[in-house]
């Protein structure tokens, strides 16, 4: 059940009438419906991964309080590797064991041992990634002393599994959203409206811009021999859109729906391709990830702290962690790799934290810099979503040679029946309304939002993709 | 909670208003258009006199040549279309009828598409947006699954066919766009591509096909000549025996699989390029054609 198809558009109205009318009565009601009705939205997919959401949700209920209680060190220490080998096991067995096991043979063959790997028959649970990193983080944070267990399982379970973020985040903090499921909600029409205005938006990144972005890049990356260099890179820029899209629609659906329920989730997205270098790219894009990745990997390695070789060294660990953890496939390690190279001369000569506030253009020779570095920063991150987007490495390094070898910059007529630079327009379009509502949430509040809303929908109804129908990317994260 | 259900309820209708209008704006883009694609060439045309009609899918449209039809003097088209199945060529033909076309021969191609009754999304889409100013193609459309929503609700039709008639396809019409499906009398001639010549056809099962006995009725309710004819396939097709099944269930449709040989006549195994196709159309007139 895709939050843009037909069933969600049944089952999100019928929710909230239920949640605002038959369940509000008090905090508990509230939440207990919460959870069922989240049981049931991920059960929509494969009701037998239930259980495996059932279990990391006990036993990080179980062991955040058994760590908590524990007064012995050695019995925190039990408890909390307890819960990290079990969630990261069922992480490695599901995500990652095939890859392993895989390249482990395929190494072994290369120096002539030969031998076939033991592969596992299984699929990936929808949203492992993100409701195990949900459960790590709040047992970290006990295993600290930052916060206290939850005891009210319900509470915590709501926490873990609140179905707006339970398939593709944003990745929750027990700091942020537990203490709002503590307290009950009352409707808040200004909130409801924000996040209506914000699901409308999503909808039209996904399906007007992710998934028409799509059908090009598709149509280019998998026929990329024939493809000139025009085209090629094209092909990038239609994918950097679709990648963008797709996955901050997600988030600003799944934002706009729990403002419905009165609960606000942590920001994924900052209109990423305004930054104007590296470092303000990753302060903007999957920020919850990103944020994540800092708290419980960058800073416990020492983070900026330390020599400088040592804090190379916490940056491509956290980026190459941050590539795998989407996952597994030496593409996703190589994408990591490659921004931890991006990252590093920032790093080295101390600029990383020079562009905090948002980019500002004015007529003036400062702003012609700005304009740039954002070009520029767009640039290198095309080139890595193209080892995101490639099957292998392999190809991804000849995708990139044919860009700069081909040399011809006419349009083709793609695989998809279209003509390669038909999107332009669009992809500008979508730009131009972007970058004049950075500073805010989404575009639509403020002067004329009827007028924009009836825009939004009209570019949903009429331009978007429905045929070509794709499910939304990181879902299979 | 009352300002709420009033901003829903006017977004709604909101969303109802646009899906109207839009239907109405899309619906009169196309029924103005004629030189994109055969259907609406057929769907916006007045009476039309053709001594040789063609029907059928892409083995129809790259099969048959009409510029060695009319040579011999026969005003003729190709009406085939590529993954067209025999629910939109008997639609089509109904259309011709309606629009009261004098036709002396129809040639049919019937082999493949006996196997199903199903429509072709693809094709059948063409005819969607004339679906409210047609009762003919209401009717053909009626027992389809996707009936109901397809009919009733404003803009669906245009937006589960996105690909085929959405913005694009509209936008392209409205600006009148000309496309190739026209040119040399709807004929679509394949180059000779070498590759893999081999075809797996053991899974198909002809069977008595509602549409093609539709086409039959047709012919004879508008005095219209049918020959249905099985057209050529590569040599190494496995389940060739498909044709002999299919003339076992309808001995009238003539078995011209064979009569081209030879893959330097082919694109694809399933389709002939346009030497094997001149070949072909020459062995129809000879057959059907000379000795009138």
């Amino acid at each position: 059940m895709f939050f843009n198809s037909l069933p969600f558009a049944v089952f999100l109205p019928v929710v909230f009438l239920l949640y605002w009318f038959i369940f509000s009565k008090t905090k508990d009601t509230q939440n207990a419906f919460l959870v069922v009705v989240s049981y049931y939205f991920y059960s929509c997919w494969d009701w037998r991964f239930l259980f495996l959401l059932l279990f990391s949700t006990f036993l990080c209920y179980f062991t955040g309080i058994q760590i908590e209680k524990s007064t012995q060190e050695k019995s925190r220490k039990f408890w909390f590797w307890l819960s990290i080998v079990f969630n990261l096991g069922f992480l490695g067995i599901f995500k990652y064991y095939n890859f392993f096991a895989f390249s482990f043979s395929e190494a072994l063959n290369t120096i002539g041992i030969h031998s076939s790997p033991l592969l596992l028959d299984v699929i990936l649970p929808v949203g492992i990634s993100f409701y195990t990193f949900h459960g790590l983080s709040y047992v970290i944070d006990i295993y600290y002393k930052r916060i206290n267990s939850e005891k009210d399982v319900i509470d915590y379970a709501l926490f873990v599994s609140y179905f707006p973020l339970l398939v593709a985040g944003p990745i929750e903090r027990a700091t942020h959203l537990l203490p709002q499921v503590k307290l009950k909600r009352s409707f808040d029409f200004e909130k409801a409206k924000e996040g209506v205005y914000q699901i409308i938006w999503g909808l039209v990144k996904k399906v007007v811009i992710a998934d028409t972005c799509a059908t090009y890049a598709n149509a280019i990356f998998d026929n990329y021999t024939s493809m000139n260099s025009l085209s090629l890179i094209l092909g990038a820029v239609y994918f950097a859109f679709q990648i963008y899209g797709d996955f901050s629609g997600y988030s600003d659906m799944a934002l706009g729906m729990s403002k419905l329920f009165g609960l606000d989730l942590l920001r994924n997205f900052n209109y990423p391709y305004f930054s104007r270098d590296i470092a303000e790219f990753w302060r903007r894009w999957h920020i919850s990830l990103s944020s994540w990745f800092r708290d419980y990997l960058y800073i416990p390695l020492g983070g900026s702290r330390g020599s400088k070789l040592k804090q190379v060294r916490n940056v491509f660990i956290i980026f190459v962690v941050s590539g795998f953890w989407h996952g597994a496939n030496w593409t996703f390690l190589a994408w990591g790799f490659i921004n931890a190279l991006y990252f590093l001369p920032s790093l080295l000569l101390g600029t990383n934290r020079n562009n905090m506030e948002t980019a500002e253009l004015h007529w003036d020779f400062n702003s012609i810099k700005v304009f740039f570095n954002i070009l520029a920063t767009f640039t290198i991150t095309c080139v890595a979503w193209i080892f995101f987007r490639a099957k292998s490495i392999n190809i991804a390094f000849d995708y990139i040679g044919k860009i700069f070898t081909d040399g011809t910059f006419t349009s083709q007529f793609l695989q998809n029946q279209r003509y390669s630079y038909e999107l332009l327009l669009l992809v500008l379009t979508f730009v131009l309304v972007e970058w004049n509502s950075r500073f805010k949430i989404e575009p639509i509040s403020g002067k004329y939002s009827w007028l924009k809303m009836a825009l939004c929908l009209l570019a949903i109804i009429a331009l978007g993709t429905y045929a070509d129908y794709k499910e939304f990317i990181y879902f299979q994260f | 909670m009352t300002k709420f259900i009033t901003l829903v309820a006017k977004i709604l209708l909101m969303i109802l208003v646009l899906l109207v209008v839009l239907d109405w704006a899309y619906t009169t883009v196309y029924l103005h258009s004629s030189n994109r694609g055969k259907v609406e060439k057929v769907f916006n045309s007045k009476a039309q006199n053709y001594d040789v009609v063609i029907l059928g899918s892409s083995r129809a449209n790259n099969h048959f040549v009409p510029e060695l039809f009319e040579k011999k003097g026969l005003k003729t088209f190709n009406y085939g279309m590529s993954g067209a199945h025999l629910f939109e060529a008997s639609l089509l033909l109904k259309l011709m009828a309606e629009r009261q076309y004098k036709i002396k021969t129809v040639i049919l191609e019937a082999d493949l598409g006996l196997c199903n009754e199903k429509e072709s999304e693809a094709i059948a889409a063409k005819f969607l947006p004339y679906i409210h100013h047609s009762e003919i193609i209401k009717n053909h459309f009626s027992k389809q699954e996707n009936f109901n929503e397809l009919y009733y609700i404003p803009f669906y039709r245009y937006v589960d066919f996105d690909a085929l008639i959405g913005f694009r396809e509209m936008y392209n019409t409205a600006t009148g766009k000309p496309t190739n499906i026209l040119n040399n009398l709807g004929y679509h001639p394949l180059g000779h591509k070498p590759g893999n010549m081999k075809n797996d056809i053991r899974a198909l099962k002809p069977i008595r096909n509602k549409y093609y006995e539709e086409i039959k009725q047709i012919c004879k309710q508008n005095n219209y000549n049918l020959i249905a004819i099985m057209t050529p396939m590569c040599t190494n097709v496995k389940g060739l025996d498909y044709f002999e099944k299919a003339n076992k269930i309808y001995p009238e449709i003539h078995n011209l699989e064979n009569v081209v040989q030879g893959d330097q006549y082919f694109s694809s195994c399933g389709h002939m390029n346009d030497a094997g196709a001149r070949i072909f159309t020459g062995v129809v007139l000879e057959m059907f054609f000379e000795k009138k």
